[in-house]
């Protein structure tokens, strides 16, 4: 029997935080460990995609993306304050105590993806859960063939997990190209939206046998989609996750709906051509 | 044997035998006013218990899935954390719940007891939950001006999902039939006897009775209405006419027996104590799908006009519940100030494809 099937699903286990680091403004990268090895243990095997529910207890409980690939030792969240829960994160200092459940939804199907060429578009923070696959193709090099990464921010100030873009950047097996839409000063590398790269001198999409994940706010989404398209990618090519309001993560509390699909239980991750059958916007 | 005849004034014995048997039992009364409700039964008011009476507002629904319940209770002392869930699940039994009422227990069993998570909450209070079903037969004190059980297939009479059926046969007695071994298990008591053919064939001709008892609905469009909503065949303009009628008052999923949605939310209960508690939510409301930040992907009403009757209606639905979420209690339509309650909805849509179709 699915051990779910007995347990408390909505009941979360109690998390330190070890230390928090600045991304950009309002964004912060939080290390954490279940306080039970045990439990950190069976959360280490989520997928890519995934997420989990964090809960600041006195102010509420909310979704958020795992960045982490499951093949690093770490486990983190990439939270932006936008509420009173995030605001409650935020104001957490190493060694205090919070909770966390999961990992929910379905993640990305990282193993059907084997031999593919992967191109991975990435918009301001939508990095957050791309992180978490590239990462992972990354550690797994020799399962994928070409591995391309856009990622393209609003400004320099903006660019999010530097170190990492700075080995993505040396090219160990990787092509990636790094967009702002305003440059400052100090900025020399392209200018532009994060399609505008597709066009750039040198760069190659792959489009045969190919799988290119799509992450980013909703205008960037739907540009990149139609560059995709005229590139000739089909929608059964292009996966994203998608965001909602959740209060459950288990497919009960109703809020994260859209049409057909519970996005906790049957997303996060869709294909653009399953989410053009929803039945509702996204 | 699996049905019995009991005399009138033998009925409420049941409510004895269960109340014996450690059940806390509630059974519908009238209130003050015109009103009807379920309350738990006391030595005080059994006299007072009602076999025909118009079937509640207030749906027994609330006694399996609580309108307001806690979940954790949560101490935090010097930085340590301790959550403690909190389950309540008494012994109870719903003495006169109706057939439309089983129905939306069992979309409830469907929903919270299914896939790939089991709401544990709600399945402990089911476990030790027993119902004594009374059939709908009364034309003038059981069925109601909006009652459509006959066309959501859920009534007069629940075919299963009870433990104890009784049905009124008309000349003083009754006929019980069990559903499930604990409800066969009451027959070893004196007062229930054993059945003649005779009274098969008078429980034929009472549902009958009952059924033609119901006003000639328009929801009789409703198996239409499925395919409509399933296809997304309703146009647009449809779903705007109905948004302009909500006042947005959430009223109907307040009363709905199949409604499941809840939210989330921390109360502070003392200075080093929060309490974690979920409550009845709606996706009526504008604030359902609202996100951190203000972004709020389903804000028109019509949208969400739309999102409930796909939700309840759609062949999706349906098939992943195996269970529809409308069971035709008729409750929407009589709480609704703007009537789009369910009837009002299929009546709605039904003449919008009439239009359609003469252009």
């Amino acid at each position: 029997m699915n051990p779910a099937a007995t347990e408390n699903a909505y009941l979360p286990k109690i998390a330190v935080l070890d230390r928090v680091v600045d991304e950009i403004a309002e964004v912060k990268t939080f290390y954490w460990r279940f306080e039970d090895p045990a439990e950190q243990a069976a959360f280490k095997k989520f997928r890519p995609g995934q997420f989990a529910q964090v809960s600041l207890f006195g102010t509420g409980e909310f979704p958020a993306s795992l960045p982490p690939s499951p093949t690093e030792a770490e486990t983190f969240f990439t939270i932006r304050t936008v509420g009173s829960c995030t605001a409650a994160l935020h104001a957490l200092k190493p060694g205090d105590k919070f909770a966390v459940r999961g990992p929910y939804g379905n993640g990305f199907p990282m193993e059907d993806y084997y031999g593919k060429d992967l191109v991975f578009v990435a918009g301001g923070i939508g990095l957050i859960p791309l992180r978490s696959c590239i990462i992972y193709a990354l550690a797994h090099r020799d399962k994928y063939k070409k591995i391309q990464i856009y990622y393209g921010a609003k400004s320099p100030k903006d660019l999010m997990y530097l170190q990492n873009l700075h080995e993505w950047e040396k090219g160990a097996g990787v092509e990636f190209n790094l967009t702002v839409d305003r440059a400052d000063a100090t900025w020399k590398g392209h200018v532009g939206v994060v399609g505008s790269l597709f066009k750039k001198p040198g760069v190659q999409v792959p489009v045969e046998n190919t799988v290119a994940f799509v992450c980013g706010p909703p205008v960037m989404f739907r540009f990149v989609i139609k560059d995709l398209q005229a590139l000739g990618f089909h929608d059964g090519q292009i996966v994203s996750t998608l965001e909602r309001y959740m209060k459950c993560g288990v497919g009960k509390c109703g809020h994260c709906c859209i049409g057909v699909a519970y996005v906790c239980v049957d997303g996060p991750v869709f294909t653009y051509e399953q989410i053009q059958k929803l039945g509702e916007d996204i | 044997m699996r049905a019995c005849i009991l005399h009138r004034d033998d009925v409420l014995k049941i409510v004895d035998l269960l109340r014996q048997q450690g059940y806390e039992v509630v059974a519908p009364f009238f209130g003050r006013g015109r009103d009807t409700r379920f309350d738990n039964v006391t030595d005080e008011n059994r006299g007072q218990i009602q076999i025909h009476l118009p079937n509640p507002y207030h749906p027994p629904k609330r006694f399996v899935m609580l309108q307001i319940e806690r979940l954790f209770n949560i101490q935090q002392n010097n930085g340590q954390i301790q959550i403690e869930p909190t389950y309540r699940e008494p012994k109870r039994a719903i003495f006169g719940i109706r057939s439309c009422d089983i129905a939306g227990i069992w979309h409830l069993d469907r929903f919270f007891l299914g896939r790939e998570f089991r709401d544990i909450y709600y399945e402990k209070r089911r476990k030790n939950l027993f119902l004594v079903n009374v059939v709908c037969t009364d034309p003038e004190r059981d069925i109601g001006e909006e009652c459509f059980c006959v066309c959501a297939d859920t009534g007069p009479a629940a075919r299963d999902h009870f433990d104890l059926q009784l049905m009124d046969l008309g000349d003083g007695e009754f006929m019980v039939v069990a559903g499930t071994p604990a409800g066969e298990a009451m027959f070893t008591d004196p007062i229930f006897r054993k059945g003649t053919d005779a009274h098969i064939a008078k429980r034929r001709a009472v549902l009958d009775v009952a059924r033609k008892s119901f006003k000639p609905s328009t929801t009789s469009w409703f198996s239409a209405a499925v395919r409509y909503v399933s296809q997304g065949k309703v146009a647009e303009k449809t779903w705007e006419e109905i948004g302009n009628r909500c006042l947005e008052c959430g009223g109907c999923s307040y009363v709905c027996p199949a409604c499941t949605c809840f939210t989330v939310s921390d109360r502070r209960v003392g200075p080093d104590e929060v309490e974690r508690v979920r409550m009845w939510d709606a996706c009526a409301l504008g604030g359902f799908t609202r996100m951190a930040g203000g972004h709020n992907p389903r804000k028109a009403v019509h949208d969400r006009r739309n999102r409930r009757f796909f939700r309840k209606l759609s062949h999706y639905f349906i098939q992943r519940e195996l269970s529809m979420a409308c069971v035709g209690c008729g409750r929407c339509a009589a709480v609704c100030h703007g009537d789009i309650g369910m009837p009002s909805v299929v009546e709605m849509i039904r003449r919008a494809a009439a239009e359609t179709e003469k252009t």
